[in-house]
């Protein structure tokens, strides 16, 4: 049965502005920094009948008690009781079992149902949330098999929600006065989020790779790579406490699940499919999206198939006016183009980048400024020419 | 069918009922505008930019011209054309700047789309979105589907004969809203935090109510052609088609009639296997950069025409002008005996 040890602390986050903001947050190494988001639980469940019972051992390393939420997940107990919520005195002092400052308290659950979660803490929420104290969880399906694409699926075989890649993407809000005030004591009123995160990270640093130098508390990137004719299986993850209209370009998703619950009637025998799809899902607070995206283009190739419109000299355009671009300097996948000097391409194989974005759009600034924030690409590689570990993530982690 | 269409990107100012005046930067339709005359459209923007109307299979050449901000002339910025929600795009007809081109001051783009799938979509520049969608490059776009026929009520739909969206009239509700902070900061050539986001006014089709009901030619009304003022006879079908292209949630409530929701985002609520997810609704929550098509059946009076049902946000703060009411995000259904009102031959025509 997975058992997942996590400590609860404290660290520091960049901003691609050049802030660094003081975060609490969750680490799976003992000493180490707290990281925004939390670890990523990847559970697979058991065999049906047997119920797949997941432990999270939670050492509080911060100054004041703690606890951990599972939202949508069964049987959930601190150390071997029903969690219950906590007051003193009558007055509610936490939404479950809390571990006191440098205890460990043990949580289980059962992960009955695939699909995408969170866990954060339910101590004092409106300050530990937005301090970072929060993360994901995937669970499996039991029949998950990564080789086979029959059983490669969200919700398991038969469901309709096979993938070849998968990406999570976890939404924040960060006020950076407010974390200011828990770093020196004092007192905090206002909220008033400056910065918006998907991943730990603000655009641009959200299209970095996992795992950079420069960001060792925030290791995830939120690109998302596929081929044309994939299905990509995309998951949202609201981790903040407000409300976000993601909107992909190139396409809409079809949303398969919501809170980790298959969009299928299942009283009816899961014969009634109820997924519908969307070109801005406004992921809300807490909860999370489970679609599946795919993109085929228009067929367009230089010999057979040429665009149908002729392009101005590319002098005549603006291009990189920040300084870079994404761009190819072609418009057909897989091409290169010339592109003016001064400007530096991040264009690796001819690859399209299509935005995918908050549709608020001062969340896709950092601190007023565009670009930032809440922003990605959605990377289209020509088939065959992107690394076969891109969007795999492991079948169990933790 | 081949459509061409040109579009101007500029400024221009906008009007509010409380004598007010606001900055904007827009398009204004040049479409078969003489080459010499292109100029006089400088400072001309309409809120909203004007509707494209597409059908399924047309091969549409959407020219962009940038012809500069006569307000500010040293602003020099380049702007495209995002035709948001268009299936399969690639990137260079998506017009992000940082993914493709982008088309500076003086110069023009021809923007390629062969819409395949009916429904109701947005556009709006994407050069420093925040921006320039707050400043009003931000219209509505329609692709009719493959089969429409309006004279033949069976194919006069929104999704395609047999697809249970038949209607009769069709209206666009367009949502968006104004901070005239940020606008008089732009005017003035300096730089609002756009974490600061506070709008004060709030627009359906461009126009803030009492002026929502105002005729088409008001004179003060001129960059704003687009009133909200929806008419329709007893018994008829009347589709409403959603487009929130502001930076908050709106929550649009119709008094006195139930909204059969029929498209979300360009789409039939429809499982995978076709499966019927209509809904009704009361309400239509609407998040930025969505789309909702819903259709009442006009109700009839008992005594006398016309018969007026209000629509306006159930997020009450939104039917204000700068804080004073009633303004904002408020226009009315007007019902009339059939057989007085003209045949519709275009949407939003009242
Ligand atoms: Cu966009
Ligand atoms: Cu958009």
């Amino acid at each position: 049965m997975p058992t997942v040890n996590l400590w609860a602390t404290d660290g520091y986050i960049s901003t691609p502005d050049g802030k660094s903001i003081y975060i609490w947050g969750f680490t799976d190494q003992e000493g180490g920094s707290a990281r925004l988001p939390g670890p990523t639980i990847i559970v697979k469940q058991e065999a049906p009948i047997t119920e797949t019972v997941v432990t999270v051992n939670l050492t509080n390393n911060l100054k004041e008690p703690v606890s951990l939420l599972f939202p949508g997940q069964e049987n959930v107990k601190a150390n071997g009781q029903p969690v219950q919520p906590q007051y003193e005195n009558d007055i509610l002092v936490s939404l479950t079992n809390h571990a006191l400052p440098g205890e460990t308290i043990t949580y289980t659950f059962t992960a009955a149902s695939p699909g995408t979660f969170l866990y954060e803490s339910g101590t004092n929420p409106f300050k530990q949330l937005q301090m970072g104290l929060y993360g994901a969880i995937i669970v499996r399906p039991c029949d998950y098999t990564p080789h086979d694409s029959q059983y490669k699926t969200a919700y398991g075989a038969g469901t309709d929600t096979e993938f070849n890649r998968e990406y999570l993407l976890i939404t924040g809000e960060i006020d950076p006065d407010f974390h200011q005030a828990v770093e020196y004591g004092q007192p905090y009123e206002a909220y008033k989020p400056r910065y918006w995160t998907i991943n730990g990270r603000c655009a641009g640093d959200t299209m970095l790779p996992d795992n950079v130098p420069h960001l060792p508390n925030q290791p995830c990137s939120s690109m998302i790579m596929m081929e044309p004719g994939e299905k990509v299986l995309i998951r949202y993850a609201g981790a903040g406490v407000e409300n976000h209209p993601l909107h992909p370009h190139g396409n809409h998703t079809r949303l398969v699940g919501l809170d980790g619950r298959l969009l299928r009637n299942q009283n009816g025998g899961g014969t009634t499919d109820l997924s519908y799809k969307r070109f801005t899902v406004l992921t809300g607070a807490g909860q999370t999206y489970d679609q599946i995206y795919t993109w085929t283009g228009l067929g367009y190739n230089p010999v057979t198939n040429p665009i149908p419109t002729t392009l101005p000299n590319l002098r005549n355009m603006a291009i990189g006016h920040l300084g870079w671009t994404m761009w190819s300097g072609s418009p057909y996948l897989g091409q290169k183009g010339e592109l003016p000097p001064d400007v530096v391409s991040y264009n690796q194989a001819g690859e399209y980048h299509l935005m995918l974005h908050s549709h608020a759009e001062p969340e896709i600034t950092n601190w007023g400024a565009f670009p930032g924030g809440m922003m990605t690409m959605i990377a289209v590689y020509p088939s065959g020419t992107l690394a076969p570990h891109q969007g795999m993530l492991p079948t169990e982690a933790y | 069918m081949r459509v061409d269409i040109r579009l101007a990107a500029t400024d221009g100012w906008v009007d509010t009922p409380d004598g007010r005046s606001h900055y904007i930067f827009g398009f204004v339709n040049i479409t078969g505008v003489p080459e010499n005359e292109i100029f006089n459209y400088r400072g001309k923007a309409e809120l909203m930019a004007p509707p494209l109307v597409l059908q399924v299979g047309d091969e549409v050449y959407l020219t962009l011209t940038n012809v500069g901000t006569p307000t500010r002339p040293d602003l020099d910025d380049p702007h495209t054309i995002h035709y948001h929600g268009f299936p399969n795009q690639m990137a260079i007809y998506d017009g992000v700047p940082e993914a493709s081109v982008a088309v500076p001051v003086g110069r023009d783009f021809v923007f390629h789309y062969k819409p395949l799938d009916p429904g109701t979509y947005m556009y709006h520049c994407h050069h420093e979105p925040v921006e320039h969608i707050q400043m009003g490059m931000v219209g509505p776009l329609v692709v009719r589907p493959r089969d429409y026929d309006p004279a033949d009520p069976d194919y006069k739909t929104a999704y395609g004969y047999g697809t249970g969206t038949e209607y009769d009239r069709e209206y666009f509700i367009f949502l968006h809203e104004l901070d005239c902070t940020i606008h008089n900061l732009v005017a003035t050539v300096q730089e609002p935090d756009w974490t600061n986001y506070k709008p004060t006014y709030w627009f359906i089709n461009g126009r803030s109510y009492p002026d929502t009901i105002a005729s088409t030619s008001a004179c003060r009304l001129r960059q704003q052609p687009w009133p909200a003022l929806i008419k329709a006879h007893a018994g008829e079908k009347v589709l409403l088609r959603f487009v929130n292209l502001g930076f908050q949630q709106h929550a649009i409530e119709l008094l006195g009639a139930v909204m059969k929701v029929v498209g979300l985002d360009a789409m039939r609520p429809a499982g995978l296997y076709g499966e019927d997810l209509f809904y009704n609704k009361n309400i239509i929550y609407i998040a930025p950069g969505q789309s909702t098509d819903a259709i009442f059946t006009a109700p009839e009076a008992e005594d006398t025409y016309p018969l007026t049902l209000p629509l306006y946000n159930r997020n009450l703060i939104k039917n204000t002008l700068a804080g004073m009411g009633p303004g904002g995000m408020i226009t009315e259904v007007q019902i009339f005996e059939p057989g007085t009102l003209p045949p519709q031959t275009e949407p939003n025509q009242s």
